[in-house]
């Protein structure tokens, strides 16, 4: 690099950027304690930073190119500052300030003005990282952060139109980020380092090079509105408080411009110093063309629209897509010459200042009318030059410099990029350029006419309202902000050698570009005959269009929305939402369908095994369930009566006595309720093994409420017994004796045998209410008891085979293999298990409990199986290899 | 690079503190819950600082081990940190840590609390067994108990649900642990016992075909922990069901031991020049990407927010696998550090949603419309962590996704950068709306909800700092991320190891 020597070290541009950074942290204290203050403060800062932007310029007139990095995130943060850097730090910082003294009076309508500040600084912080970052990563890095915390300007008055706006501005913003990572991160496919220099493309693949290129730029673009992808915009700039649109609308979008300008000229470009060999140029130019298109493009169309708009902001904010345009064409005529593109450059950042310092004027001025008025229709204001002087004074200059009038900054730029225009069809004679060129002629009419309707009908012409006593000038501060914007756009038009030599000239000069097409302009075309001419007109075209259109209400008409590439977008968005649901539902009936899968290769299952079907299944979960209940109530049952008992004799007794009564009860009790339990729960299954599950699936719940007989006799022997226990004696005997009495006194099988539907007279009885069945069941188990007594022959069919059953038993074999089986069931069963069922579950009940309580039993029942196995395999894995040794 | 061995006593201290801590978790109950929750903290913050003492020496390139156990004449339980180990031992017992204190006050009202304490004490052990072991069997045995023994706390709520999911939990992860374990008893059949820290155990003289088998086994094993697609069915629906501190590690650190065996597999088990012999990552690189767009296609669908980050973690997981796939030593590292950084992200948003569901009973991101007035903190943490999942600078996201995205171009595959961004941009599609409704929505004038709604309040500060100390983290692993002793250096010097 030929400008290696002057490079120096300089933490001057990391604290340009630090400073409002930190400063953003005090920012909600001092709102908290005193706003004068915290306004005081802000002020201040911007005043600070504004001042260390200015101190860059001898340390840049001296050294050229000064660097500075701190170490963070992936290796480290690094600013680079050449001329053009200072360039766009200075006119950031400058209308900072200026936004920041106007924004002090204007946010006294606003709400979370402490919100606004820190935003205000945060974003400022970003900006100045975009255009100070050495690398990409740092500039990627600020990029993203000004785009999301900028999120919070146009969401700030937070109505329902801000809302909306914000949220197009969010997704475009993200989506932006992305296809600028996505070409950060193919600028180092094609060999680039990351830093802001030259890539070496020569010899990459052509795909890869225009995909990084078209990346960066949409990436870029989105920001600087450019078109297609400036949507967010028009809607965005004018929902955010007036000094915010001028942030946005002036300075912000320039990270975008930025972006595109370094791409172009920086990183798309031969090695410094190469530019003698022309054909290494080529791809430069060829990306400089599509640049200038897209600009003369979106300046035209920008325009267009602008003129239909009724809303002064939403117009001014039309104004920043076209004049980005120019932008635009100005940075791609500068990458199309190649070397001899000192007038692209030229006009493209001389423009790029002006319109920041221009437009930040007019939405300070439509601001204060606002402010003023509460109005921004400029069909309703009118005759507001005598009601507020000074603003329309503001205004109007700040209208003639984007009109170009001679003498105001606009005049001079406009003329640069329209020479740069012309010098890039003379390069190669592209009749296209020469289309160009005209166009950006109609362009400049459309945007005189726009600003002769501004002016023309917000603030010349007769009141169409009545102004009440509160229309008046602007508070002093805000007056202040508008008239340094205001000085330097005059001052800009006047001697514009004090950025074209002072700052651009040296600047091309690190790049190894020529600059004497710079000195040439301002010695030969600098308010030359030619240029003024072309101004006239443009201003021509704009009076006729002004008032062809105002005659016709052509400023009315409006296309169809599928005409927009908005529309489209957004139907893009809603289709895309719409995709994913689609796929998400698609995704669930294949689930189902898996489920369904699963079930029919349970019953697969079923049939080959011969065990339970999966409804069977169920109600043997059921009846467990019902009988484990009874189980622990019967224990329960015992205890309370043995604790009742106790209290009868608390005072004969002590507390330990009680309590080991108590524990004697309860283990007693538990032993036969357990006992009685699987008695039951055997019964049970013989009915379900015997093919009676239907029979006795409905009955199951009342019989088994109709056993509370039981309850009492084991809560009564339990206390009996309960002394013997304590004693030390083998209760054993007792508890089989009564426990036989228990059994042959229930007839738990009979009784579900009664409650069966072809015993129609029982089950009929049963159904109807407890305390009928409880009156019922003695009667019928009398009868049956009777039957018992005669024989067994007697008995139905089904007893028989559930007796043969009992009778032959499980040998241990059947009963593994049963437990297999179970295993499998419940694994699939587990898999197939329906939602709904759980999901209308009780789930703190005892029912819920108990179940868990199963669940988990079975859960260390399988997990054990699974260690066993693992030990075994790891058991015979290591046999196997101590065989070996 | 050689790398010094050292013998280091105070290694098996990562998972012994944890399992005494499970052990005294009981009686301590009976003296008083203020003494068991120091208790608690201190033995976790013991593990932190041991899993912490090794990043000095490591980074001077010290390897640190212990034998412990003499199964037979060759088979040894032997520990071993290596940078990657490091890696992982560090970002679990830090996760750990914050899960741990948040679970005081998220657990003060649930039942069970000792077999909580117990066992999520004793998961933590396992973890920091299976970051630090050395060799296949010890990673076996650790593996396993971590897999089978986190039941308990996926069906700690023992609702219907819980259990229903603990079931869908435990047949997926006993699945996966039976492939896991024919692969390793097949390894160990070829190669014998050796110490995971060489190039790569098999050498392809043992066969194209064991070797395919091999592999798939691992992967279909570890795949099901990693929940790549199609193996992913258990995550969405154990999230839901666990506590949310649980859910925590669950996503941050349960999910990524899977794609932590699959490294150990690819890089110590087969070793690199193997890998490009087999050519079967290149179809591990298509499931990955598969499971990355279409994991964040379908978390955008979900309601439940749970659900919502659990197909998160699936997609999150994906980039790992695919970082892990593209055998390239940034996409290695990208994939290394994102494991990290994915653990506290995803360890914040699951926090912030614990306090959700604790202090609003919000559920579903339906209804969390202008929380962000009641809970300022909470939902400034989850916006953090929201931002940093879809990879804003400088947040910690954005330090994996680079790396990824250097990884991408490094092996030359540029299309596997649109995978990258698509699953970021999917990313912010399911994330973002869930900020923007706390944040800028009103909430719904629903008449029966009003007094609930008027009660809602920011958590207690035992809660908050735990969350609060996982956004910091993601923002310092972002910001700080090239600082020595971070992830990033251990991640950078594990994969100069790998591709040495």
């Amino acid at each position: 690099m030929e400008g290696s020597e002057h490079i120096a070290h300089s933490a001057l541009p990391a604290l340009i950027v630090l400073l409002p950074l930190f400063s953003a942290l005090l920012v909600r204290p001092l709102g908290k304690w005193n706003e004068s203050v915290r306004n005081a403060y802000v002020v201040v800062i911007t005043g600070v930073t504004l001042l260390m932007t200015a101190g860059l310029v001898p340390l840049i007139a001296e050294h050229h190119k000064i660097t500075y990095s701190i170490p963070a995130i992936i290796g480290e943060l690094s600013f680079t500052v050449d001329s053009f850097s200072m360039l766009f730090a200075l006119f950031s910082a400058f209308v900072w300030f200026c936004s920041t003294l106007y924004s002090l009076d204007y946010l006294k309508h606003e709400k979370k003005r402490d919100r606004y500040h820190i935003t205000n600084l945060v974003v400022l912080a970003a900006m100045l990282g975009v255009v100070l970052a050495g690398d990409l990563i740092t500039l990627y890095v600020s990029f993203e952060a000004l785009g999301l915390v900028a999120y919070l300007f146009v969401v700030h008055t937070e109505t329902d139109e801000a809302k909306k706006s914000s949220i197009k501005y969010f997704w475009m913003t993200v989506v932006g980020g992305f296809a600028l990572i996505g070409g950060i991160f193919l600028t180092y496919a094609l060999g680039g380092t990351g830093a802001i220099a030259p890539i070496p493309i020569e010899h990459t693949a052509p795909v890869l090079r225009w995909a990084a290129f078209a990346l960066l730029t949409l990436g870029f673009g989105v920001k600087a509105g450019m078109l297609p992808v400036h949507v967010w915009l028009p809607d965005a700039h004018p929902v955010a408080p007036s000094p915010a649109s001028a942030l946005l609308s002036g300075v912000m979008i320039k990270a975008g411009a930025y972006g595109i300008f370094r791409t172009v000229t920086a990183l798309f470009r031969p090695e410094l110093g190469e530019h003698i060999a022309h054909e290494l140029w080529h791809f430069s130019a060829q990306i400089g063309l599509v640049v200038l298109w897209i600009g003369v493009a979106t300046m035209f169309i920008g325009v267009v629209m602008a003129l239909g708009q009724s809303n002064a902001k939403r117009m001014l904010a039309y104004h920043s897509v076209s004049q980005m345009g120019f932008i635009l064409a100005g940075i791609g005529a500068a990458g199309y010459l190649g070397t001899h593109g000192a007038l692209g450059y030229a006009g493209g950042l001389y423009h790029i200042v002006n319109h920041a310092l221009f437009k930040g004027c007019l939405f300070l001025g439509v601001g204060a009318v606002f402010f003023r008025t509460g109005s921004l229709d400029m069909y309703h204001l009118g005759g507001l030059w005598k009601k507020m002087p000074l603003t329309f004074l503001f205004t109007l200059i700040a209208a003639c410099g984007i009109t170009g009038v001679p003498l105001f900054n606009g005049f001079v730029s406009k003329c640069l990029i329209h020479h740069a225009i012309v010098e890039a069809y003379e390069l190669h004679e592209l009749a296209s350029l020469a289309v160009a060129e005209k166009i950006y002629i109609v362009t400049c009419g459309g945007t005189a006419c726009s600003f002769i309707k501004l002016i023309g009908l917000a603030f010349l012409g007769k009141p169409k309202i009545e102004y009440g006593p509160e229309v008046k000038d602007a508070p002093p501060r805000m007056l202040i902000a508008m008239g340094l914007l205001a000085t330097a756009i005059i001052t800009l038009g006047l001697f514009p050698q004090i950025v074209l030599n002072g700052v651009v000239a040296p600047g091309l000069h690190t790049w190894g570009l020529h600059s004497d097409l710079i000195a040439h302009y301002l010695e030969h075309s600098f308010m030359s005959m030619a240029d003024i001419m072309s101004v006239v007109t443009a201003f021509a075209l704009g009076f006729t269009i002004f008032f062809v259109g105002m005659k016709f209400g052509l400023f009315h008409l409006h296309v169809p929305k599928w005409f927009g590439v908005d529309y489209w977008y957004r139907k893009t968005a809603v289709w895309f939402i719409a995709f994913c649901r689609w796929i998400d539902e698609w995704y669930e009936i294949y689930r189902h369908n898996i489920s369904k899968l699963l079930r029919w290769l349970r019953f697969l299952v079923t049939v080959v095994t011969g065990s339970p079907g999966p409804q069977d299944q169920h109600f043997v979960q059921q009846a467990h369930l019902l009988l484990e209940r009874e189980r622990h109530a019967t224990v329960c049952h015992a205890i309370t009566m043995a604790i009742g008992q106790s209290r009868e004799h608390l005072n004969e007794k002590s507390d330990t006595a009680c309590q080991d009564i108590v524990d004697a009860v309860r283990d007693i009790a538990s032993d036969m309720a357990t006992a009685l339990f699987k008695e039951r729960f055997g019964v049970v299954s013989d009915f379900i093994r015997n093919d009676h599950t239907d029979a006795i699936r409905d009955v199951l719940e009342q019989v088994v409420s109709s056993l509370s007989q039981a309850r009492e006799t084991i809560g009564q022997t339990a206390l009996t017994l309960a002394q013997k226990h304590i004693a030390g004696e083998d209760v054993g005997p007792d508890i089989l004796a009564t426990m036989n009495r228990i059994l042959s006194e229930e007839h738990f099988d009979q009784r579900l045998r009664e409650a069966v539907p072809h015993d129609l007279s029982a089950s009929d009885r049963l159904s109807q209410t407890g305390h009928d069945a409880l009156g019922v069941i003695p009667l019928a188990t009398q009868q049956l008891s009777t039957y018992r007594v005669e024989g067994r022959d007697h008995l139905e069919r089904a007893e028989e085979w559930a007796t043969a059953y009992r009778v032959e038993g499980h040998n241990r074999l059947k009963r593994a293999a049963a437990w297999g089986t179970n295993i499998t069931r419940i694994a699939v069963v587990s898999v197939t298990q329906e939602r709904v069922d759980w999901m209308t579950g009780d789930r703190s009940g005892m029912e819920s409990v108990l179940h868990t309580r199963r669940q988990i039993q079975r859960y260390a029942r399988d997990m054990s199986f699974n260690i066993a196995v693992l030990l075994i395999a790891l058991l015979i894995f290591l046999a196997a290899l101590a065989n070996n040794l | 690079m050689e790398s010094q061995l050292i013998v280091s006593n105070i290694l098996p201290a990562a998972f012994l503190l944890p399992i005494l801590a499970a052990i005294v978790v009981v009686p301590m109950t009976r003296l008083s819950e203020h003494a068991r929750a120091i208790g608690l903290t201190v033995m976790c913050l013991g593990t932190v600082v041991v899993a912490a003492s090794f990043i000095p020496g490591i980074l001077d390139g010290r390897i640190y081990e212990i034998y412990l156990l003499r199964l037979t004449p060759q088979i040894w339980i032997h520990m071993r940190v290596d940078p990657m180990g490091a890696l992982f031992g560090i970002t679990a017992s830090v996760l750990w840590l914050l899960a741990l204190v948040y679970s005081f006050g998220y657990m003060a009202d649930e039942h069970h609390k000792s077999r909580y304490y117990a066992f999520f004490m004793l998961s933590l052990a396992w973890t920091m067994g299976v970051a630090y072991s050395g060799n296949l069997l010890t990673f076996l045995v650790f593996y396993e108990l971590f897999s089978i023994l986190t039941y308990p706390l996926v069906t700690h709520e023992e609702t219907p649900e819980a259990m229903a999911a603990g079931t869908k939990y435990i047949i997926y992860i006993l699945i996966g642990s039976s492939f896991v374990l024919l692969a390793i008893v097949f390894t160990y059949f070829l190669a014998g016992d050796q110490t995971l820290a060489t190039q790569g155990l098999l050498s392809m003289d043992m066969g194209k075909a064991n070797l395919i088998v091999i592999f798939v086994c691992f992967l279909i094993g570890f795949g099901v922990k990693a929940a790549i697609f199609p193996l992913h069915g258990w995550v969405p629906d154990a999230h839901p069901a666990a506590p949310a501190p649980f859910s925590t590690v669950l996503s941050g650190i349960m999910v990524a031991i899977g794609t932590f065996g699959i490294m150990r597999v690819a890089f110590n088990v087969f070793g690199l020049e193997l890998l490009g012999q087999l050519d079967v990552m290149c179809y591990v690189q298509y499931l990955a990407a598969f499971t990355i767009i279409f994991a964040a296609i379908l978390a955008v669908n979900q309601d439940n927010l749970k659900r919502r980050l659990a197909y998160s973690t699936i997609s999150q997981m994906g980039y790992v696998m695919l970082g892990i796939a593209l055998l390239g030593q940034e996409a290695f590292v990208g994939a290394l550090v994102h494991v990290t950084n994915h653990a506290f992200m995803k360890g914040t948003l699951f926090l912030c949603v614990g306090l959700l569901i604790k202090q609003a009973g919000v559920h579903n991101v339906s209804e969390l419309r202008g929380i962000a007035k009641k809970m300022p903190i909470t939902m400034a943490a989850f916006s953090v962590a929201a931002l940093s999942m879809i990879g804003t600078p400088p947040l910690s996201g954005f330090v994996s996704k680079w790396y990824l995205g250097l990884g991408i171009l490094e092996v030359e595959q540029p299309l596997y950068l649109a995978v990258l961004l698509g699953g970021a941009l999917l990313a912010a599609i399911y994330l973002l709306p869930i900020v923007y409704a706390a944040y800028f929505q009103e909430p719904e004038p629903a008449a029966g909800d009003d007094s609930v709604s008027a009660t809602t309040r920011e958590a207690p500060l035992s809660m908050l700092v735990p969350v609060v100390a996982a956004a910091a983290l993601t923002v310092i692993l972002g910001l700080f991320a090239s600082t020595p002793g971070l992830p990033l250096s251990l991640a950078r010097l594990a994969a100069k190891i790998a591709f040495h």
